[in-house]
């Protein structure tokens, strides 16, 4: 029995960290807005490393990556911002497995965006969330159902996204050529884990964002850190972060451990780091007073990415009425 | 990461399962009084006489030493069977008192009383909070006058559970004049039958007396019941921090789990007053998985202490968080099964076997305001664990 990050797992994220900050640390996050995705050459990149391989095989399955892993990854990604493209590569290579489009995916040669269901107004129009202005594969991801579309550079609509750092296009979807259709619930799960991770590393991310602002800024001759009115909240976002990353490992850990109950973990993850990313990105821009406003901050980036993240495999709405069920 | 039980944990878990079904006591716990005490020591004397008394104490000082995941599953196994909830009578002498003199005490007060700590035949309170020493323990004030042979305490307690019916108090004092805060103070074994202690119950919002005021004038306590050093009680004090390990609350945690699940059946039963069964409601529902996903949590965050726990020397400051989570819950729960109870809600006759969602709400600032309140572990958290500038 073991859960923790600083076990012999720990490999995985220190190596996620040291590449994702490499290559888009925040300090370069306004350019990372408007639309672009994942630029192609970041793309290459992460591709080399094999990242795009966390979803391939089956967890347990000789050489392949766990849960636990996975949720690892993620987490580092959300902890910088990181977009849902990477996300979206991950979901197109694993249901795209076997075939040569899949080992273009996973090599980083392809442009991936997420399809969003109930998002279309229009018909035979798709909301597609990331793989930037012309994405090469579209992939929308249900509970039991997996679509993946070849896009052959049909034109999209841009949708000026509240999350700078995801982009959002209208598709038409009437002219696109079905690549692979399947009823795999791992793909899901594999979604939800990783928006569960990526909200526990912005709700971290907020925490620590704060606590260190505390230490320095001073008001009425002190510093914020040393008021009540500062320190009580950071506590509450200390709790909602530890009680949604444990969550999130024990159910990544029982994933992996094929338990029979994995699911109700899973969704109690999902919403618990919902919950945390929101409203720790909420106290953080609080917590600062005004700079915490500015464009030129960060902290609107973690709200605002959170709040898409969080509607992403499972909004709490829905996992929470799954959790307890009516009959 | 793993979730993996040996097969020694798969098969304690079994004896405590089999062990647990055919010892529990199966009428209910009376109300407060004589009568739950007595029900509280014949469940120690049973636990006792089937090898399950002090669970967390050394073996050499008659406990079972179990490592922190069994003591995990012996709380789960006992709120499965619907044990006798361990805060009881015989709760401060085994996780307070017994774990003290075990760390601090001299050879004849371990042999003296921890055996009739486990066997449910001594049971005691604690002497700390006075009342302008709550939160702020060390600003107290009782005071020792340590003469050649007995030190004698004149002062107040108060929030003393269980005073009326304990032979034993942990009591600390101030024996050096002049001193304040930390300084000078002494950790004693007070026998409550000593001459000189008045005992004043104190009716709370639940309806019952389980705390009092104690006072204490010209009471002779033996120099031989000084735990520790004299001037130094408050390491003593300190002492059941390092052995608790940060566990302390494990019982708890793992109550509440089974408690939502029957909220959940409950819900299942019961209907609203607009007539709809109560877990058709999508608001009830919603607020019942949201309370769901948080006892998961729960332990999952207790399993993870428990990791880190046993990589480092000194327990860390997550045992804040713990409480804090713990007590949170249980409030939001029963302030959810307030409403869906309704009326039914509404009636209490200060019993807890008649009323148990409404004594348990009751119970939500016992739980917590005492053993440190949620304000304090606010505090501990931002100190500690976060590492801000201090408040204090």
């Amino acid at each position: 029995m073991f859960l923790s990050a600083k076990g012999n797992d720990s490999e995985v994220a220190q190596v996620a960290s040291d590449t994702l900050n490499s290559l888009m640390p925040m300090s370069g996050i306004h350019g990372r807005t408007g639309g672009q995705g994942l630029a192609a050459d970041v793309r290459g990149q992460l591709a080399d490393q094999g990242w795009y391989t966390l979803a391939v095989h089956e967890s347990g399955d000789a050489g392949a990556y766990t849960v636990v892993d996975a949720a690892l990854f993620y987490r580092e990604v959300g902890r910088i911002a990181g977009p849902v493209d990477i996300l979206n590569q991950c979901l197109a290579a694993a249901a795209l497995h076997g075939t040569r489009a899949g080992d273009d995916v996973a090599a980083g040669k392809f442009s991936v965006a997420l399809a969003v269901e109930g998002g279309s107004q229009r018909g035979a129009t798709l909301r597609v969330i990331g793989g930037g202005e012309r994405p090469d594969i579209v992939i929308l991801v249900t509970r039991d159902r997996v679509r993946v579309l070849q896009t052959a550079a049909t034109p999209t609509q841009p949708i000026a996204p509240l999350d700078a750092v995801t982009s959002m296009r209208w598709l038409q979807s009437d002219k696109v050529e079905v690549l692979r259709e399947s009823d795999d619930a791992r793909l899901w799960r594999f979604g939800q884990v990783a928006t569960a991770a990526m909200l526990a590393g912005i709700a971290e991310a907020t925490l620590d964002m704060i606590v260190q602002y505390a230490k320095v800024r001073e008001t009425f001759g002190r510093p914020i850190g040393s008021y009540q009115a500062v320190r009580h909240p950071c506590a509450d976002m200390a709790l909602r972060v530890e009680a949604a990353r444990c969550q999130l490992w024990y159910a990544a850990a029982a994933l992996d451990e094929r338990h029979a109950d994995a699911d109700i973990h899973l969704r109690a993850a999902k919403h618990l780091n919902n919950v945390a990313a929101v409203r720790n990105a909420d106290s953080n821009i609080q917590l600062h007073g005004g700079i915490g406003v500015t464009d030129e901050h960060y902290a609107h980036f973690y709200l605002k990415h959170a709040l898409l993240l969080s509607r992403l495999f499972g909004s709490s709405r829905t996992v929470l009425q799954q959790l307890v069920p009516n009959s | 990461m793993n979730l993996k039980y040996s097969d020694d944990e798969i098969a304690f878990r079994a004896t405590a399962r089999e062990w647990l079904s055919a010892n529990v006591p199966s009428t209910p716990r009376p109300a407060p009084g004589e009568a739950a005490v007595e029900f509280d020591r014949a469940w120690q004397r049973t636990l006792h006489r089937g090898g399950w008394a002090g669970v967390n104490w050394p073996k050499e000082y008659g406990g079972l030493g179990l490592s922190d995941l069994k003591q995990v599953i012996w709380y789960e196994e006992l709120a499965k069977a619907r044990a006798p909830h361990h805060i009881n009578s015989s709760y401060v002498a085994l996780m307070h008192a017994g774990p003290t003199l075990i760390a601090c005490g001299t050879p004849e007060q371990k042999a003296f009383h921890l055996p009739k700590i486990l066997s449910g035949e001594a049971l005691w309170c604690q002497g700390f909070s006075e009342p302008n020493a709550g939160s702020d323990l060390a600003a107290l004030k009782t005071r020792g006058d340590v003469r050649d042979d007995c030190i004698v305490v004149n002062g107040s307690k108060i929030w003393t559970s269980g005073a009326q019916h304990s032979d034993y108090q942990e009591l600390l004092v101030r024996t050096e004049p002049g001193s304040s805060r930390h300084r000078g103070l002494s950790w004693m074994i007070c026998d409550m039958r000593t001459p000189g202690i008045e005992i004043r119950p104190i009716r709370t919002m639940l309806g019952d007396e389980h705390v009092s005021m104690v006072f204490y004038n010209d009471v002779c306590i033996p120099r031989s019941n000084v735990v520790g050093e004299i001037g130094k009680g408050w390491s003593v004090a300190m002492s059941t921090l390092s052995f608790e390990r940060g566990i302390g609350f494990i019982g708890d945690q793992l109550d509440l789990a089974e408690r939502v699940d029957r909220a959940i059946e409950l819900a299942r039963h019961t209907r609203l007053e607009c007539g709809r069964i109560a877990i058709e409601d999508d608001g009830i529902r919603e607020r019942l998985a949201a309370i769901k996903a948080e006892t998961l949590a729960i332990k999952a965050m207790t399993l993870a202490q428990i990791c880190e726990n046993s990589r480092a020397a000194t327990p860390g400051p997550k045992g804040s968080l713990l409480k804090l989570i713990v007590t949170n819950t249980h409030k939001a729960l029963c302030e959810l099964m307030a409403e869906i109870l309704g009326w039914s809600f509404l009636e209490y006759d200060g019993s807890r076997e008649n009323h148990p969602w409404t004594y348990d709400y009751l119970w939500s600032w016992v739980f917590s305001i005492s053993g440190g309140t949620s304000e304090i572990q606010r505090e501990i958290t931002a100190d500690r664990l976060l590492g801000l500038p201090r408040a204090r």
